[in-house]
């Protein structure tokens, strides 16, 4: 971009104090300046292979693994090996993972199916996710509206409220929230969760705040002035054009559900693993009391799953994803 | 003529309709055949037991049978009103998930004997004492001395009976048979010069707690079987001493044996499989859980073998202690026990339920089915497939063998004692003083630290 | 220009220095203004007594009885379903509060005993709030349990909240009513329901979007938080069990723990605090710089395809940390493809530990935050990127004109624009390092650790708070532990926050 416009610069001899219209021909310092310049891209392009490779050696490890079918005297070898690609490579670990591993009958909807419980675990994910980031969407946005557009009295109030609460380590209440459940009724269900999770997430209303503090309040004005309600200005007027944060935030908390493992367990308890979500029973693979560190490939393969498809949603909506964080940075 | 043979046939008739009667009238007292049905003012519900992930289909298997076998009875006069659900949980954090809310729990889980303590702690214990005369005879009839020690517990100076056995686990020594034979794993000097010839370590410890340094601190004079240490004996507090000759000799060894490059120590952070699999070291003192990691590291390699001897030498001997002592390594064996939980709501046939499902010859469908180490005393002479050659088979038999070598737990027998397992961090202090041997280089500095454990055992509160 | 130079540089200095002056004097300021605030207090709550007083005065009929049966002045007023709905709540409320429905109630048969009840449960209404103060009194037996220490602070909580609520409604219902009657004395009419619900949708559109979330931060933020800061005072710790024993308020003595040193808590906070505040400052400006400098160096060049380097960047932040965090743990560990080609390329001449079991806390803390580059980078990364692309033209062209060369346009243009748009981030990312969580916990669990100790030398305040609180049951050191990290990270944030130009700027930023 400033090569551009330097360009553009040089070319208008107006604009450019103190440069001697000269003829057009290679002068020595520009050769010299033409070679320094590959060389330094050659060397950023080197750096930036070698930051790749660094970035992707864990990534690409567990992938390798997840593929790796290996046997030892007849019995399936699941452990952690000391060797970066694997000896020999097959597809048995993913058939474990989806009909051996604690396979059972589960109910999909409908249907009863017999399966491994990692499909019962990723369909209650997913379940969960739909439907807390329907509901946080809609309250994080509902919040950050109110807090950037509407001038109400104790607004400073509620915004300093948010703050501190946002302060707090988020499982030091976890014990509470199970109990507060319990007096509810709701405790080990997949609805908890999502309350849960749904529930706080009004607080975290500063990027999509600082997103519609950009919008200009001319627009607000002009649209009240025209009669319009609250109401109608925020559903026919804000909300078409703020389509980047309302992705951005469906995606953020679509994501959560995936990757939480302190809190989902607390909820849904340790006992019926048929609820649990991925995070949990992945998590429990390798890091409970006696996991069986035989399952580490079975463990690789259910990451590949997850990753799939947050990694596909990550990249298919990665200009909203940066439009987001830049724009709520700006504003902080 | 006629009117004869009429009247007889109608007697007859009526006999027969008589005698075909489905009537489900009690034919003697206390004797129900014939159509039964729900017991009156019952609702439906699940009766929920928790086991381990590895016996779990079995359990539900044996529960389903008890329900048939109850609807069979004829002493019962109804049937049995509700489901049996056995759920796999975790049998190591059972009781903490349990405790964080009882109210939750199920009816009936699954616990290392250990957890006796935090279980019936309080003024007001979580689980219920079992007070069915049946179930208690089955239990002392089935079970060592050992075990009927530590699944009881005082309360307001009684003692109840609280948990009924029905697993065992102990620890035994993996090794790899491609470098040790049968008789260089006999002893630890034996494994310890393989392995220094090799360069690689001798043997590995899964973890800092107890259970794992278990193999020094219950260590017993090979000769006698008795061992240096008392931990509670009896179940009392002052029944126990850490600081003497024998306990300071084979601390002594261990720390030797843990400062050496090719002794012992912790697997790498890769993980003891990952240590085994790269031929780094030699053996690992695990249990029946490390056992599928073991065999996918090994493969046909693998050997499975009673915990070996070592020889206390002059540098070691301490106080009365001759060098040339021969002891023989301990462990903790666990126990793994059903409890009832105090809230449930169906505490009428839970007991009955436990006397099916503790009973030996379930345990001796289990073993031969899954492979479960039985806590039935006998197991050994008694039961089918125990002079198998296969690794499993040996697992069992190496684990029973160990038992006579080792203790159950006895830090759950009161909950004051758990301390030195979940509270004051017991067990890491005695790692530390075994590998830092450069710190802990002198007799003083070692006994200091025992002396330091046996007060966290007697004083339960302070150090 | 050199002038310039030893300007930016003496300013920044400078500036570092009025920070730390200012902080200070925030605190002290602070508590200056304290006396001053509740005498303010004191008086707001005079007025509105007098309001209240004067409005009591002037009230008709159906106002006055609303100050009774909670709806009569709305029903007085002809507004009827609004009316019905105060009373409704009024009647909940009184139900619950006199009848004390329980919870957790348990009845059994008892083989030899007969149906017995053997845990009476935990009310919820006036008895709750008796229960606050004495946390339950009956102990139990082998066959009965006792009263759950923990629900009876829970329902008093609760109990408080909902006294608090309902006194609300009742000042609500009142202003409702009066409302209504002052409408009517102007000679309008009195609000139909109707038309209250037409408000919502625009002079009170705030009310309707806000509710949902206040209610929902309440119940699962504000009460299980006041809930866990009340048990930092009492003894519900190590070997408690809720049911099965009675705990009790003890004051402040946990707090005067941490600073006692033959404490558990005495002994280690001061050093992890210290590690905490070390950790957060590294974590934070390492990720900082390295990924302005990333961002700039794949946006500088004449490097083709910038999307798909950024791509593989972000992949780290697209994955689940306890996935990739796992692996980073397994991979660098001694019999691992890490250590396996440092010894192949000769740098090692054995496999080292990096993580828990290295041998000195400092290798496991310079790992840990250097695969914190490795999760953090990517973050800044992207927003020094997607800021690079806005940044206005005009001010280069400008530069260009006065004879700049790139670099000059570089270090006076780019640097400061970058500096002053991330600098509430910076912030924000600086206070969240203080309770990040999932890298100290994946990787090394606190580890290398403290014998005697359940704080290690990696342990964070938070991952120390979590080990207590969860895997050990020490509720009330663990919630002396959050209360103290929440100090911090207030104290800092209310501070900075507030004076950072954003803050200040920020209703004004059209």
């Amino acid at each position: 971009m400033i090569e551009k416009d330097m360009n553009q610069v040089k070319a208008d001899p107006k604009a450019h104090k103190g440069m001697e219209n000269k003829k057009p021909l290679m002068r020595p310092n520009a050769a010299k300046k033409k070679a320094k310049k590959t060389a330094g891209t050659i060397i950023a392009y080197l750096a930036l292979i070698i930051l790749a490779v660094i970035w992707l050696y864990p990534i690409v490890w567990i992938i390798l693994h997840s593929f790796r079918e290996e046997y030892i005297d007849g019995f399936y070898r699941g452990i952690i090996v000391s060797n970066y690609f694997p000896n020999h490579y097959g597809l048995e670990t993913y058939r474990r993972l989806f009909t051996e591993y604690q396979a059972g009958t589960y109910t999909f909807l409908f249907f009863d199916v017999q399966v491994g419980i990692f499909v019962k675990w990723f369909y209650n994910t997913l379940i969960v996710a739909i439907a807390s980031f329907f509901i946080s969407t809609v309250l994080q946005l509902s919040v950050a509206y109110v807090m950037s557009k509407i001038k109400f009295e104790k607004r400073k109030l509620f915004l300093n409220l948010a703050i501190i609460l946002g302060l707090f380590p988020g499982f030091m209440s976890m014990i509470a929230v199970y109990f507060v459940l319990k007096a509810l009724g709701l405790t080990q269900t997949l609805f908890a969760l999502v309350l849960v999770y749904s529930a706080g997430a009004g607080l975290g209303f500063y990027i999509a705040k600082g997103f519609f503090d950009i919008i200009p309040n001319s627009l607000v004005e002009a649209a009240k002035i025209d009669g319009a309600t609250n109401a109608q200005i925020f559903g026919k007027i804000i909300l078409p054009i703020s389509k980047p944060i309302i992705i951005y935030t469906a995606l953020m908390t679509f994501i959560g559900p995936w990757m939480d493992f302190i809190f989902a367990r607390v909820i849904l308890g340790a006992d019926k693993r048929e609820i649990h979500t991925v995070a949990i029973g992945l998590f429990d693979m390798i890091y409970g009391e006696h996991a069986d560190i035989n399952n580490f490939t079975i463990f690789a393969a259910g990451s590949v799953m997850v990753a799939i498809p947050i990694v596909a949603l990550f990249l298919s909506l990665q200009k909203y994803y940066v439009e987001g964080v830049t724009s709520g940075s700006v504003k902080g | 003529m006629k009117k004869l043979l009429a009247l007889t046939f109608m007697i007859l008739l009526a006999f027969v309709f008589v005698g075909c009667s489905d009537a489900p009238a009690t034919t003697t007292e206390g004797v129900f055949t014939g159509e039964k049905t729900l017991p009156p003012d019952v609702e439906q519900d699940t009766i929920v037991i928790w086991v381990g992930e590895e016996v779990q289909e079995f359990y539900q298997g044996k529960a389903n049978e008890y329900i048939e076998q109850y609807d069979a009875d004829p002493t019962n006069q109804y049937l049995f009103p509700h489901e049996i659900e056995i759920r796999a949980a975790d049998t190591g954090t059972a009781a903490g998930v349990f405790l964080d809310d009882p109210s939750a729990g199920p009816d009936v889980l699954t616990v290392a004997h250990d957890n006796l303590g935090r279980l019936t702690g309080g003024t007001s214990p979580a689980i219920y004492p079992i007070i069915s005369p049946d179930l208690i005879a089955q239990i002392e009839e089935q079970n060592p001395e050992s075990f009927l020690d530590v699944i009881k517990a005082d309360f307001e100076g009684d003692t109840y009976t609280f948990g009924v056995p029905y697993e065992a686990q102990a620890l035994i020594l993996y090794y790899n048979k491609a470098y040790l034979t049968e008789e260089d794993v006999q002893t630890w000097e034996g494994i310890w010069s393989v392995a220094s010839e090799n360069e690689v370590r001798a043997t590995t410890v899964t973890g800092t707690d107890g259970f794992n340094n278990s193999f020094l601190v219950l260590a017993s004079y090979a000769d006698t079987g008795e061992m240096p240490v008392e931990i509670y004996r009896g179940g009392e507090l002052s029944n126990t001493e850490f600081v003497n000759d024998g306990a300071i000799s084979v601390m002594k060894w261990g720390q030797r044996f843990f400062s050496d490059p090719y002794g012992v120590d912790q697997g790498s952070d890769s993980g003891w499989e990952v240590d085994l699999d790269n031929e780094q070291t030699l053996s690992v003192i695990g249990g029946a859980w490390h056992f599928n990691a073991a065999q996918a590291a090994l493969g046909d390699d693998l050997g499975v073998a009673v915990l070996p001897t070592f020889t206390i030498t002059e540098d070691d001997a301490y106080g009365s202690v001759d060098a040339g002592t021969v002891m023989q390594s301990g462990t903790f064996a666990d126990t793994k026990m059903f409890v009832i939980n105090k809230r449930s709501e169906h505490l009428i046939y839970l007991e009955d339920i436990l006397l099916f499902l503790t009973h030996k010859d379930v345990q001796e469908e289990s073993f031969l089915e899954n492979g479960t180490l039985p806590a039935y005393k006998n197991a050994l002479s008694e039961f089918d497939g125990m002079d198998g050659d296969d690794i499993k088979t040996q697992l069992a038999i190496a684990q029973i063998a160990m038992f006579e070598h080792g203790i159950p737990q006895p830090f759950g027998i009161d909950a004051r004692f758990n301390f030195y397992y979940y509270q004051k961090q017991g067990p890491e202090l005695l790692y530390e003083m075994l590998t830092e041997a450069e710190e802990f280089n002198t007799d003083a500095l070692i006994i200091e630290r025992m002396q330091r454990i046996e007060n966290i055992w007697t004083n339960t509160t302070t150090e | 220009m050199q002038e310039n130079n030893q300007d930016m540089n003496q300013s920044f200095l400078s500036k570092l220095i009025e920070g730390f002056l200012s902080f200070f004097k925030g605190i002290y300021l602070f508590f200056r203004s304290v006396p001053k605030k509740l005498v303010r207090f004191g008086h707001f709550l005079k007025d509105k007594c007098k309001g209240f007083l004067e409005r009591w005065k002037d009230s008709n009929l159906g106002t006055k009885l609303s100050h009774f049966i909670m709806g009569s002045g709305n029903i007085y007023h002809k507004q009827y379903i609004k009316g019905l709905l105060f009373l409704a709540i009024q009647v909940g409320f009184l139900v619950v509060f006199f009848t004390n429905p329980v919870v957790g109630r348990s009845v059994t048969n008892h083989p030899v005993l007969g149906p017995i009840v053997v845990d009476p449960g935990t009310p919820i209404g006036y008895k709750s709030l008796g229960n606050l103060i004495t946390l339950g009194t009956n102990e139990g037996s082998l066959f009965t349990s006792a009263d759950n220490s923990m629900l009876m602070l829970l329902f008093g909580v609760l109990m408080v909240v909902m006294i608090i609520l309902f006194i609300a409604t009742w000042l609500a219902n009142i202003k409702s009513s009066y409302k209504a009657q002052v409408d009517m004395a102007k000679g309008k009419k009195p609000t139909t329901i109707k038309e209250d619900i037409k408000a919502l949708f625009d002079s009170k559109f705030h009310v309707l979007l806000l509710t949902p979330t206040i209610i929902g931060v309440s119940l699962f933020t504000i009460i299980p938080t006041i809930f866990m800061i009340l048990i930092a005072f009492t003894d519900y710790g190590k070997g408690v069990v809720a049911g099965s024993d009675l705990f009790n308020w003890v004051g402040f003595d946990n707090f005067a723990a941490v600073f006692e040193s033959d404490s558990e808590i005495g002994q280690r906070f001061l050093p992890v605090l210290g590690w905490t505040l070390t950790w957060a400052f590294f974590a934070t400006f390492s990720n900082y710089i390295a990924g302005i400098l990333l961002a700039l160096l794949i946006n500088k060049y004449e490097i083709r395809l910038k999307k798909m380097w950024r791509t593989i960047f972000v992949l780290t932040i697209a994955l689940p940390q306890f996935i990739t965090l796992l692996a980073v743990r397994s991979l660098i560990s001694e019999l691992g493809p890490f250590n396996q080609m440092l010894l192949n390329l000769g740098i090692l001449e054995q496999p080292m530990a990096f993580l828990g079991q290295a041998d000195s806390a400092t290798t496991a803390r310079i790992s840990v935050l250097v695969i914190n580059l490795w999760i953090g980078i990517p973050y800044t990364m992207l927003m020094t990127s997607g800021i690079l692309m806005n940044v206005p033209k005009d001010t280069y062209e400008a530069a260009q004109i006065d004879g700049a060369t790139k670099f000059q346009a570089f270090r006076h243009i780019t640097v400061p624009y970058i500096v002053f748009v991330t600098t509430p981030y910076l912030i924000t990312s600086f206070i969240g390092n203080i309770t990040s969580f999932n890298i100290i916990y994946l990787l090394t669990a606190g580890d290398p650790g403290v014998p005697g100790n359940y704080a290690g030398k990696t342990d964070l305040l938070v991952t120390w708070l979590f080990e207590l609180t969860i895997e050990q049951g020490d509720y009330n050191v663990g919630s002396v532990i959050a209360i103290f990290t929440f100090i911090i990270t207030a104290t800092a944030t209310l501070l900075t926050y507030r004076h950072s130009k954003a803050y200040k700027e920020e209703d004004t930023f059209q």
